[in-house]
């Protein structure tokens, strides 16, 4: 059995009613359905082949402005000939056109039109006219062809040419002569019932379907006879964007969450830091080539920074750098500026938050500490290298140290924060770790990856910090570790300005 | 880091050893010395190695480079011992140049047989020299010369700038010394070392020759070296004595490597206090000697090696060793290792002879509990926040211009931190505020659907007198939303939401701000303490970053609410 909605029944009923067959017209009046509803309804029935449309050619006739103003008051010929009898069946042209109530530029059309249909005789000299005898008591009765067509076309907007009599038929063709009238071909529709249209329409219970599922059919419970209307599941989709994190910052804070189960602690400090912290208390000379124009950002002004609050450690690393102090060093052997170590330029590196750690009060033995730091240095920006990047690294404090131990932070970080498969280790070189060691990570279908660099801190740095155990200091290249993740291979993409990649970024 | 050139042959003979082009087994010799093969010429057969070790000049050229590794290779053990045969020149040096460039050192060494090949390295090793270990010339700078054309005694002394005139090389015409700093490429480059001084330090024959106009050029005539050159002088200049000194040792010893035979030089220094010694012989091959406490070595290491598997360590990695008691080795440093400041050095070495893939890792369980900064978790909750209010979070550089900043904010320009040596105009100072970067990402996504909805939680940068640095760092919140019907309602409604759920209640009071739109702008108060602006941005300013929709944005202290927040 078909389930039909209430308006489609009810179109069905109307057409049973109709003989099983009707145009949209009738249908729009029959079934108390609107213009468009009826053709939709038609093709919806049609589809359940409870209907069929047949569609055909039609000649429409339909009156101009001209012919509904003549169909109101009559053709001029006609008034005309009803204002002669009133006058006694003779009277001067102008007077009976007057006395018509016609607009004189229709004189010559009533004229005319009055002798051709001899209804009345001219006399051109006196300019008189004379109704026919035998009509002079009827001239309201016989009424012709075209007037009957005008009568029934008064009203209606159009009507099909073939429902019209023969002589009506003849009628159009003079009255479109005389432009009273127009015809046009237009398709018309004819709806027709089929065997099973009809048993529906006499069987069928109306269920009502819907496409939105509203709260007030769940309130009241008519959603159980209710349809809701079948959806085509697999037409497209307006795209949602929502609202996420930016891939990379989702990638640190996992290294973060990482390094803080490893029993880390996070160390903060500020982007623009004094020379002593970045270079000196490092043990970088101070004509070293990393503290020159084009190894490091210095700021324009003000230039000098304050490091009155660490007097002891500036006078430490003084005599370290200039003859090794008591570290059982040589020192650089030169004579050390403590103007240049106020020097303020922008942080190279997070390795002075280590240094400044170092020198805390509140540093404490055992401890293992990090720092997630934006860095910055006058590197011209292309595919592998930024002006600006983040660094991870940190320190690792305790009495015990020693080079296996360093071997062991690095393999713990390449296993837990890069998930590798197995680790290298290579010698490398900082100014300020002796021993340093570079760690390489191999993971299956990655390959092997730079992954870190690290040593122990030299003497020269521990000590004037007034630190006496050894320290353990590493980064690591998290940069690489993202992009090879993310798939990405410029590093520029880190700091990505497209809204679109960052749309469609899909999670590593 | 230096990166040298290296031609493989030249490297595969002297060390006596090939890695019949295998790259990957050159790179595992390298890896001794922190180096690797960057980039290879195969046409040419040249290398160029990059090093990453700064402190060793003594392995920036390929007789170095092979020096060293015939150790790990096991060809030689400990390391090479350098004589030098007498005097074979005098210099004198004027007591004027002790504020100007005090020292020299001097060398002669005779029948070297110098090809193309060997030339070229050369000149690359006295680039490297003069450019990293030497700071670009400041602190030393390094003349090679045609011995048969010099007649000693030599005299190390200064002009004033027209007072003396000669050919530079690679000229043909005469210039006197001003004429050079105004004229000769060198000049020009290296002119500010010297510039600041009434007179220049100048370097004559007995004949008053010009030998070179130290640390700018050498003269055309003597300073030329060609493959008919068989023997040589090398002097260095400069301001450190000790590394004047190791400077010309490196280069002698580079060339005794190739087959020349050194002649030493006697520096007179005049009779002022400034000048410690009055006579050096150079160059000066003595080694050093250092004990290296056994117990200790194995304390940074971790191991328990014996002092004789030490010493065996020591050997290979090119250091000698003079005396292997139970708890110390008196170990002896060749002069051309000048890395060596430090007992932990030589430990290094050992480590690194002995092989770190050797050594077992150990993960020590610590008694330290990790933790982040107080504020981390409402910082991250905050991102959270604005994620789940449908905004996009993006990750700006804090690097940016004053136009970014204030002009095409339409702002005034106020006191920031600006950098003294940009690369970039674009990158040459701290932003003082987040909402910039966000314009900037907008006009950069002009193309792409709208609505957008992004926000950045970064630094900014703020300067403070009162702190040590004379700045402070600050975290700050911003979001921007546009789209045709973007307003103050959508962002206010936004903030509103950020801040209920932070917990934390807000009022908003109307201000004025040239980069917002009058009467559509307003300060956001928490606790009568002013933590930020959010409104509508001014056309003017959406013209400035070429944005055809309107933007409604906020920006606020997120660190000093959550401060405040926390401080309750």
């Amino acid at each position: 059995m078909v389930s039909l909605r209430a308006h489609e029944l009810k179109f069905l009923s109307a057409l049973d009613k109709l003989d099983g067959k009707a145009s949209v017209e009738q249908l729009i009046s029959e079934a108390e359905l609107s213009d468009a509803a009826v053709m939709r309804t038609a093709l919806t029935l049609q589809e359940k082949k409870l209907v069929k449309i047949h569609a055909e050619p039609q000649v429409m006739v339909k009156l101009g402005a001209e012919g509904e103003a003549h169909a109101e008051n009559g053709l001029p010929e006609r008034r005309l000939v009803k204002a002669l009898a009133a006058s006694g069946g003779k009277a001067e042209l102008d007077k009976a056109v007057a006395e018509a109530g016609l607009d004189m530029k229709f004189k010559q059309i009533a004229l005319g039109w009055i002798l051709r249909k001899r209804w009345a005789v001219y006399d051109s000299k006196a300019s008189t006219l004379q109704v026919v005898d035998h009509l002079l008591h009827e001239v309201s009765v016989l009424e012709g062809n075209d007037e009957k067509l005008l009568r029934y076309l008064h009203g209606k907007n159009q009507a099909p040419l073939n429902v019209l009599s023969p002589e009506l038929q003849e009628a159009v063709e003079t009255l479109k002569k005389r432009k009273l009238l127009t015809t046009e071909v237009k398709t018309h529709r004819v709806i027709e019932i089929t065997d099973s249209g009809k048993q529906t329409a006499k069987q069928g219970k109306a269920v009502e379907e819907v496409t939105q599922l509203t709260p007030e059919l769940i309130i009241t419970g008519k959603w159980r006879t209710t349809k809701l209307q079948k959806y085509n599941i697999e037409a497209p989709v307006a795209k949602t964007w929502p609202g996420k994190k930016h891939p990379y910052l989702s990638f640190l804070e996992e290294v973060r969450a990482k390094l803080v189960t490893l029993g880390f602690k996070e160390m903060t400090g500020t982007s623009v830091e004094t020379s002593f912290f970045n270079f000196d208390a490092l043990y970088t000379p101070q004509d070293h080539p990393a503290r020159e124009e084009n190894g490091i950002y210095f700021v324009k002004d003000p230039e000098f920074g304050d490091i009155s609050a660490y007097e002891a450690a500036v006078e430490n690393v003084k005599a370290t750098h200039e003859n090794g102090w008591t570290t059982g060093s040589t020192g650089w052997q030169y004579n050390y500026s403590i103007q240049e170590a106020k020097r303020l330029i922008l942080r190279g590196h997070g390795t002075c938050l280590s240094a400044r750690t170092l020198l805390s009060p509140k540093l404490e033995i055992p401890s293992r500490y990090f720092s997630i730091a934006r860095c910055y240095r006058p590197e011209v920006v292309d595919k592998t290298h930024l002006s600006e990047f983040n660094q991870v690294e940190g320190i690792v404090v305790d009495e015990k140290l020693t080079l296996r131990d360093l071997l062991g932070v690095l393999e713990k970080f390449a296993l837990e924060i890069a998930g590798a498969d197995k680790v290298r280790f290579k010698p490398d070189y900082f100014p300020f770790t002796e021993p340093s060691v570079e760690l390489s990570a191999y993971k299956e279908g990655y390959g092997w990856i730079e992954f870190g660099g690290s040593g122990i801190f030299r003497s020269e740095v521990t000590l004037p910090l007034g630190v006496k155990v050894p320290v353990i200091a590493w980064g690591l290249g998290v940069d690489r570790l993202f992009m090879m993740r993310a798939g990405v291979e410029d590093i520029r993409d880190i700091f990505s300005q497209s809204l679109d990649w960052l749309r469609r970024k899909e999670v590593t | 880091m230096p990166t040298i050139d290296v031609a493989c042959g030249e490297l595969e003979r002297l060390l006596g050893w090939s890695w019949q082009g295998d790259l990957e087994k050159l790179d595992w010799l390298l890896a001794f010395v922190k180096s690797e093969v960057k980039v290879y010429n195969e046409q040419e057969n040249v290398a160029s190695i990059e090093l990453k070790d700064t402190g060793r000049p003594d392995l920036w050229s390929v007789e170095g480079l092979a020096r060293t590794l015939r150790g790990f290779l096991d060809l030689e053990k400990g390391p090479r011992r350098y004589k030098v045969d007498d005097s074979a020149v005098e210099v004198h040096v004027d007591a004027e140049l002790k504020t100007i460039r005090p020292y020299i050192c001097c060398s002669v060494v005779k029948d070297v047989k110098l090809t193309d090949v060997v030339i070229r390295g050369l000149m690359h090793l006295q680039d490297k020299l003069d450019q990293t270990y030497g700071r670009s010339r400041q602190k030393t700078s390094i003349g090679i010369y045609d011995f048969n054309l010099i007649s000693p005694p030599l005299s190390y002394t200064v002009a004033k700038p027209d007072g003396i005139s000669f050919v530079p090389l690679g000229f043909e015409e005469t210039m006197n010394l001003a004429e050079i700093l105004e004229r000769h490429p060198k000049g020009v480059e290296y002119g500010h070392i010297v510039k600041g001084h009434k007179v220049y330090p100048i370097l004559l024959d007995a004949e008053r020759k010009v030998l070179s106009f130290p640390p700018i050029i050498n003269s055309n005539d003597l300073g030329r070296v060609t493959e008919e050159t068989g023997n040589l002088l090398v002097e260095v200049t400069g301001t450190v004595h000790q590394t004047v000194l190791n400077t010309l040792n490196l280069v002698t010893l580079a060339l005794i490597d190739r087959g020349g035979k050194p002649y030493a030089a006697a520096i007179r220094y005049p009779d002022e206090e400034f000048y410690a010694v009055k006579q050096v012989v150079t160059p000066d091959f003595r080694s050093k000697q250092v004990d290296l406490d056994v117990a200790y070595a194995n304390k940074v290491l971790g191991l328990e090696l014996s002092a004789e598997r030490m010493a065996q360590c020591l050997l290979t990695a090119g250091l000698g060793v003079e005396k292997v008691g139970g708890d110390s080795i008196s170990v002896v440093v060749p002069c051309y290792r000048v890395d060596v400041m430090h007992a932990v050095d030589l430990v290094e070495d050992i480590a690194v002879a002995y092989g770190y893939n050797n050594i077992e890792p150990l993960w020590r369980d610590l008694p330290s509990t990790g933790g982040v900064r107080g504020q981390q978790r409402l910082i991250d909750v905050s991102r959270e926040f604005m994620v789940g209010l449908g905004f996009q979070e993006v990750l700006n550089y804090t690097l940016t211009s004053p136009e970014s900043l204030f002009d095409k904010m339409n702002r005034e320009k106020t006191r920031i931190v600006e950098v003294a040596n940009p690369k970039v105009v674009t990158m040459s100072c701290l932003r003082s505020w987040l909402l910039p970067s966000l314009m900037e990402f907008l006009g950069s996504n002009q193309s792409v659907e709208f609505p957008q909805k992004i926000f950045e939680l970064g630094k900014v940068t703020l300067l403070d007198d009162t702190k040590e640095t004379r700045t402070r760092d600050e975290e700050w919140l911003a979001a921007a939303t546009t789209h045709p019907n973007a307003s103050f309602t959508e962002i206010k409604s936004a903030l509103d939401a950020f801040f209920m759920n932070l917990g934390v209640e807000w009022h908003i009071t109307e201000t004025v701000h040239p980069s917002f739109i009058e009467g559509r702008v307003g300060t956001a108060i928490v606790n009568g303490v002013d933590m930020g602006v959010l409104g509508e941005v001014n056309p003017q300013v959406l013209e400035a970053w070429k944005l055809e929709n309107p933007v409604a944005t906020f920006e606020i202290n997120v660190q000093k609410i959550i401060a405040n927040k926390l401080g309750k």
